[in-house]
């Protein structure tokens, strides 16, 4: 059904929340609240609390709404588009908001869900998973939910949260509002495939508790939102279709949707989230492959084989380019300890990785299906690394992130010379069939612009991080123009400009670039229903 | 050449948990892997391997059944073949009765041996004993925490950089000898995907008791000198003062006003 | 007894020059032992022909009560030209007087070296009752064969009850040859030695890395041996009054014997920095420190406490710091009277090397690292935005 009731919270005094006034005591006491990943400055604003459960964050925001004072939400801060810098107003940290609170086994799904609050960390959630224990539950006096904990506890098989996204100290509240992805999205779909239920407050202060499957657009594609106080807010779903890709551009729409989707990926606007319910998956032994090309073009050709062989399936397909690794080869040369890995195939070489299952205890093991499809593009099954123990797998990790680790380091370095200088970094995404010539025009374009540039990322979604570490300014001017260009592209491909980082503050001018004014005037519309005043995270998304 | 190198299985995770009513160990989620040790001394020797025409290498462990899956990793890793020395007379076995076990067993099953390369300790007993007392049972040369190797030139000797706890020894020994490492600056190595495939290709041999020739009354738990007579979990410390939840600045501050209570700073 | 394999032997005569104690001859062709023969093992090892081999029936109770006294192996260090006992051999003499009052049995330290061997009113100062010097001019640095076959047969003629070594890397090298050879129970690392109602040496280890604690004995043979890392136990209150017995073992060592050879020795010391063995403050880095240049603001703070740095095995593998600071299971023991640990989650095996200081003081990003169970102090924070701030305080202090 299309109709959904909020509810009321008995809230304690507002002076009863923790709260730092003034934002010099802030910057002073709190400096790590003043920005993101993105490090997006933040403009002064007066407030940041530190709520310890709903009803203080409902306390904090009716007091808000009341004054009209903007809100702008922090989860782990780990985002990439300034999400969580303020503007002005007030800033809410929900980092104590950090309970699991159960885990149970829904009978007509087969699954297991875990109920946790927003504030626990991906990391944390993986952890408790892997050992099973799991210290709020435990402490519960519910018997019901301990009992499923025990049921859950004694199952031979482990469990895992799959959307992986790569920064792991993301909150998990932050990884559902933004829809966030990571590699084994190319197998198992971004957060959204797993969200089974969320709690959300509204900038009224109430609260909406919204299990899938349950609340549908109706055939016109309305939703009504009946507070505890009699009132109502009604709206209309906007009418574009999404892109054929991973897509975190913009507000979810699709014909008599549900409900949670609107607020999977909306990035705050809509409503604060503060508890989710996602589904685990039985873990199983994986085997990481890195297989060593000639060149970016044979890595392409490579990704499209293995992509389109049906004998294999794989959890991600990720991808190195040349350039990339001379920066790794580089920081080899010069540390190989940090580095960790064995020297690197030499000058030239490009790099596909891939995970699938793996049973390491078998005798025999048959990689002929890969062994061919690798020889077919003509590359050596015998210039790969491959590893199934989680240390191995762990090392993989470390190796990976040393890319866009060692790209801050040379920006660090350079912004010493230019304050202005930032990294360029696309996160464009194209449907499959546009895959090559995509590539053609990063590589057309940033070879021609003779630029300091490297490429990385799920490839297997056509999704690629071009970075260009712009040597000075008018670099950094011609780069940004560059990456017009590409979003243009994408878009008239039928791609997303923003395939897993979202809008946020900092990618408003590629927004759009893939909506028109009537397709954002919908989204506002939907904004305007649940936030009137505009409180919520202003700036994310339509900008001001 | 042959290299016999000793590898053994130890669970991953060393933070092993004991529980606190049975007093032992809590196996659940806790995988089983290569002693980081054991591979460092297989790595010396494919280093050697590759740098010089004619050299075997030979993985040997003493375990489970299960232990095959060591020798597996190694021969991914680059050794030629494994050994696996198992049957229930082994169990039980200390350093000694282990000691004496793998000694039997290499010269059973590589009597024309020309090193012994072994992990300094396992990161479950670490008692860095095993290596010697087979190198003694043997009667080799035997040089301890090496971190780098070389052959001589007719390959007959070997030259090792050993670890010391003040810094470095460079000692030399003729062949057979026996050597265990550290990690020294090696970087840990990677098998491809042929390495993986051609692995489960290479040949094991598994050695029992009536193989190793030794009285039963000397092999397992019957073998060993030393007794266990308790378990008991260690000592908790009595907990300290928690600083949380505070910016990095206060933090600091903090820190500094204990270092003067307890007088460390005036 | 020794069986002697005729057809085996070649007659090189290795055996009877190596025997410490002469009981080895030839009689026309045909090799033969003495009842001087202690089974001491020196002769199996040097033989290249496996002609020798050594039997050893279970010892009966008697034969058991017959070994006596509490030996432990005094480790030289060489400083200006003297060879001086370093500290861990204090501690064990410390824990030997222990055991040897228990067991109402002498107390004896074991010097190996050469003539520049000295220290020794140290030795009894602090609890020896008797000295034996085995000095030879090839003792002069350590040798696996060298030290194995002098200990062998001082054991083997002295019949102590318990040997106690230091478990430094020398130590650790040595003593499980000796046990082999003698066949002998020995226990690593031991944090605690204790004799029983039955006189047995209760020999406890920390087992899996140190999450249980194993009490073990050795009821079937003599002598009981163990190794202890320094830094465990305290050495006893010096006694000036100890009257000290010093007796001088005569060694049989051929330069045949020692197969392995120092072609080279290299100390690193940073500056005459003490090692961390020694230190009374350490300021320890671990993985979390994220890079080698973060290690810098922690040796400043070190400096400023009038200590050093170390550090785990994790940053040691990384190549931030040199071995010889690494404190730890696999490293060194160590127990200052201040050790902060920063970006260190607190490994067992790293515990176990450093849960002897006096004051621990841990910072640490993650609330529930284990390292906080054994601190003093706890901070959760990130050590890389604490410590610039620790030391920049610290200046202002002086």
């Amino acid at each position: 059904m299309h109709e959904i009731h909020s509810h009321n919270l008995e809230t304690p005094p507002i002076d009863t929340v923790k709260c730092v006034k003034g934002f010099d005591l802030i910057k002073a006491e709190y400096p790590v609240y003043l920005t993101d990943e993105s490090k997006l400055s933040a403009n002064p604003f007066d407030y940041l609390f530190f709520p310890k459960n709903e009803c203080e964050l409902a306390a904090v925001i009716k007091e808000m709404a009341q004054k009209k004072v903007p809100i702008t939400v922090a989860g782990a801060r780990t985002g990439l588009v300034g999400g969580s810098v303020p503007q002005q107003g007030a800033v809410i940290s929900l980092e104590f908001l950090d309970s699991v609170e159960g885990i149970h086994h829904d009978p007509l799904s087969g699954e297991w869900v875990i109920r946790a609050q927003t504030g626990v960390s991906l990391k944390a959630l993986d952890g408790m998973l892997r050992i099973k224990k799991f210290p709020t539950l435990e402490a519960s006096t519910d018997q019901n939910c301990l009992d499923e904990l025990q049921r859950f506890k004694e199952e031979k098989n482990s469990y895992f949260y799959p959307p992986d996204p790569t920064e792991m100290s993301a909150s998990l509240g932050g990884s559902v509002v933004t829809n966030a992805s990571g590699a084994r999205t190319y197998r198992y779909g971004p957060t959204r495939a797993w969200v089974r239920g969320i709690r959300v407050f509204l900038a009224n202060g109430e609260y909406l508790d919204i299990p899938r499957g349950k609340y549908f657009a109706s055939p016109a594609g309305r939703f009504t939102v009946y507070d505890s106080k009699g009132g109502s807010s009604s709206f209309i779903i906007p009418d574009y279709s999404l892109p054929r890709t991973k897509s975190t551009s913009g507000i979810f729409t699709a014909p008599q949707m549900d409900l949670i989707d609107l607020f999977i990926g909306s990035e705050g606007v809509f409503g604060i989230v503060t508890r989710v319910d996602v589904a685990l998956l039985e873990r199983e032994e994986k085997i990481s492959i890195v297989t060593f090309v000639d060149s970016d073009e044979q890595a392409v050709d490579l990704t499209i084989a293995l992509r389109e062989n049906p004998l294999l399936q794989l959890d991600f397909l990720e991808f190195y380019s040349s350039n990339a690794l001379n920066l790794l080869r580089e920081r080899q040369g010069r540390e190989p300890s940090t580095v960790g890995m064995p020297p690197l195939s030499p000058e030239g070489a490009s790099a596909v990785f891939f995970e699938m299952s793996f049973d390491s205890h078998s005798e025999s093991i048959d990689f002929s299906a890969l062994e061919q499809t690798i020889s077919n593009c003509g590359a050596s099954f015998e210039r790969s690394w491959v590893g199934y123990e989680s240390r191995e797998l762990d090392r993989f990790k470390v190796f990976r992130h040393l890319i866009p680790e060692t790209v801050n380091d040379i920006i660090s370095e350079r912004k010493k010379s230019f304050p202005g200088l930032h990294k360029l970094g696309t996160d464009l995404a194209v449907p499959d069939e546009h895959l090559r010539e995509m590539w053609k025009m990063y590589k057309k374009g940033c070879t021609a612009g003779n630029f300091d540039w490297l490429a990385f990322g799920h490839i297997g979604n056509n999704h690629l991080h071009i970075n260009i570490l712009p040597r000075n300014m008018e670099d950094q001017e011609k780069g940004l123009t560059l990456y017009a260009q590409f979003a243009k592209k994408a878009v008239e491909f039928g791609g997303a400009v923003s395939a897993e980082h979202g809008v946020g503050k900092i990618k408003a001018k590629f927004f759009r670039l893939m909506f028109t004014e009537e397709q954002i005037a919908q989204m506002k519309r939907v904004k305007t229903a649940f936030d009137p005043d505009s409180i919520l995270n202003p700036g994310d998304i339509f900008g001001n | 050449m042959k290299i016999v190198v000793c590898v053994k299985q130890v669970p991953e995770v060393t933070n092993v948990q004991v529980d606190p009513v049975t007093g032992t160990l809590i196996r659940e989620g806790v995988k089983s892997i290569l002693n980081p040790f054991c591979e460092y001394a297989l790595d010396h020797a494919v280093r050697l391997a590759k740098a010089q025409e004619g050299i075997e290498i030979i993985a040997i462990t003493m375990g489970p059944p299960q232990a095959r899956e060591v020798l597996l990793r190694s021969m991914e890793l680059g050794a030629d073949e494994g050994v696996l020395v198992s049957g229930r007379e082994f169990a039980g076995a200390d350093t000694w009765a282990t000691a004496q076990t793998l000694a039997a067993a290499i010269k059973f099953a590589v009597p024309d041996f020309d090193l012994i390369f072994v992990g300094k300790q396992a990161i479950d007993g670490d008692t860095a004993q095993v290596g010697p007392e087979i190198a003694e049972i043997l009667a080799l040369p035997q040089v301890t925490y090496g971190v780098e190797v070389t052959l001589g030139e007719n390959l007959r000797q070997v030259r090792v950089k050993r670890e010391i706890d003040r810094g470095f020894e460079v000692i030399e020994a003729r062949t057979p000898a026996l050597v265990t490492f550290s990690k020294g600056e090696i970087v840990r190595r990677v098998p491809s995907l042929k390495d993986l495939i051609e692995s489960r290709r290479k040949p094991i041999r598994i050695v029992g008791a009536k193989d190793v020739a030794i009285p039963e009354e000397e092999l397992g738990l019957k073998g060993s000198f030393t007794q266990v007579v308790k378990v008991f979990p260690p000592q908790e410390k009595k907990s300290g003062h928690v600083i949380q939840n505070v910016d990095a600045e206060t933090a600091a501050r903090q820190i500094v006003d204990f270092l003067k209570e307890h007088r460390f700073v005036d | 007894m020794l069986i002697i394999n005729h057809k085996n032997c070649t007659r090189c005569k290795l055996c009877v020059t190596n025997c410490p104690f002469g009981a080895l001859s030839f009689e026309g062709d045909c090799l033969q032992v003495s009842e001087l023969c202690t089974l001491c093992g020196a002769c199996v090892n040097v033989c290249r022909f496996n002609a020798l081999r050594i039997e050893r029936k279970q010892a009966s109770k008697e034969e058991l009560a017959a070994y006596k006294g509490v030996f432990v192996w005094v480790e030289l260090e060489e400083h200006e030209g003297k060879c001086a006992p370093r500290k861990v051999a204090f501690e064990l003499l410390g824990k030997g007087r222990e055991l040897a009052d228990k067991l109402k049995q002498e107390l004896t330290a074991v010097v190996i070296g050469d003539e520049r061997a000295s220290g020794y009113e140290d030795l009894a100062r602090y609890g020896a009752d008797r000295i034996i010097l085995c000095r030879h001019e090839l003792l002069g640095y350590y040798t696996t064969d060298g030290y194995t076959n002098v200990i062998c047969a001082l054991i083997a003629q002295k019949k102590p009850s318990v040997v106690l070594y230091g478990a430094t890397p020398h130590g650790r090298d040595f003593a499980p040859r000796v046990a082999a050879r003698l066949k002998l129970g020995l226990t690593a690392d031991c944090t605690g030695l204790d004799i029983d109602a039955d006189e047995q040496l209760v020999q406890t280890r920390p087992a899996f890395g140190g999450n249980i604690m194993a009490s073990i004995i050795t009821p079937y043979s003599r002598p009981q041996t163990a190794t202890v890392r320094p830094n465990v136990f305290p050495a006893c209150e010096p006694d000036n009054t100890r009257k000290v017995v010093i007796e001088e073992f005569p060694v049989t060592l051929k330069k045949t014997a020692i197969r392995t050879r120092v072609v080279e020795r290299k100390l690193i010391e940073s500056d005459g920095q003490e090692s961390i063995e020694d230190a009374h403050v350490l300021v320890s880095g671990g993985r979390g420190c994220q890079k080698a240049a973060n290690l810098d603001v922690l040796r400043e703070v070190a400096t400023k406490l009038g200590g050093v740095l170390a550090g785990t095995r994790a940053i040691v593998e990384q190549g931030w710091i040199p071995h010889t600071l690494q404190v730890g299971q696999s490293g060194t023991t160590v127990g200052p009277d201040l050790y902060i640990a920063v970006g260190i989650s607190g490994a067992i095996q790293h515990i176990v090397g450093m849960s002897s200081s006096k004051t621990i003081i841990a910072i640490n990003k993650d609330p529930d690292a284990p390292i906080f169970k054994t601190a003093d102090l706890s901070v959760v924070g990130d050590g890389c935005e604490i410590m610039p701030i620790v030391n920049r305080l610290l200046d202002k202090k002086n």
